[in-house]
């Protein structure tokens, strides 16, 4: 099981991409920046992630990434590489 | 007057009236409850509205295209993006070919099927008394 290999310091990643979702293989760091996340978001989904069709096209500019650490219920540290969704009235790029 | 957002499925039906915390005049929030709302409606969810401060018709800001653009890419299914304001409403769709190339076209609100919510979205937005 998953909760039984994860080390402390690394997590879970779940990415959601067109209508799907999937976990990637390998932990990361728990520490690893935004940005490194979605970077490695972006290389997975391009190769093929379980439970997410391959798309060369990925891109997750537009997305963020939750942290929830290790809890009595998950026994894991988790991240989750989402869509953003805040909505704002500054003028149009 | 504070903005709120509303999520619309099929049937033209608001299935949930967004009002975080944080939300102010000018903006609303990154929330992971509204993506989990968008992602649990995936199958019926046409579109989201949102109000912009003022009146006249609006336009989305930079942060309102990055969030249509990655909502439809979580999704995987292009959506409705309605702007409304106190006497307009606008509705944005992806033309492309860019990811953020979005489009608007003006709604006319006394007539369309819109008009139940859009009223409530407006009296949630700009008070009772201004929300007709």
């Amino acid at each position: 099981m998953v909760a039984e290999v994860i080390p402390l310091h690394q997590a879970q990643v779940n990415i959601t991409w067109q209508g799907a979702n999937g976990d990637l293989p390998d932990p990361v760091p728990y520490d690893a920046t935004d940005a490194e996340i979605r970077a490695w978001a972006t290389e997975a989904v391009r190769a093929g992630v379980p439970g997410i069709v391959a798309d060369r096209r990925a891109d997750f500019s537009d997305f963020v990434v939750d942290r929830f650490p290790a809890n009595n219920e998950v026994p894991h540290n988790r991240i989750f590489v989402r869509p953003k969704t805040p909505f704002g009235r500054s003028s149009l790029r | 007057m504070l903005e709120v957002a509303v999520v619309i499925t099929e049937g033209d039906v608001a299935a949930h009236f967004h009002l975080p915390p944080g939300r102010s005049s000018g903006s609303i929030p990154d929330t992971r409850d509204l993506w989990e709302v968008l992602w649990s409606h995936r199958e019926e969810l046409t579109g989201v509205a949102h109000t912009h401060p003022g009146g006249g018709a609006p336009r989305p800001s930079w942060e309102d295209l990055t969030t249509f653009a990655g909502c439809e890419a979580g999704l995987g299914k292009r959506l409705v993006w309605w702007i409304a304001t106190r006497d307009a409403m606008v509705a944005f769709r992806w033309t492309g070919p860019s990811k953020h190339d979005y489009a608007g076209e003006p709604v006319e609100c006394d007539v369309l099927p819109h008009t139940h919510w859009l009223h409530q979205l407006r009296a949630l937005t700009y008070g009772e008394n201004d929300g007709r």
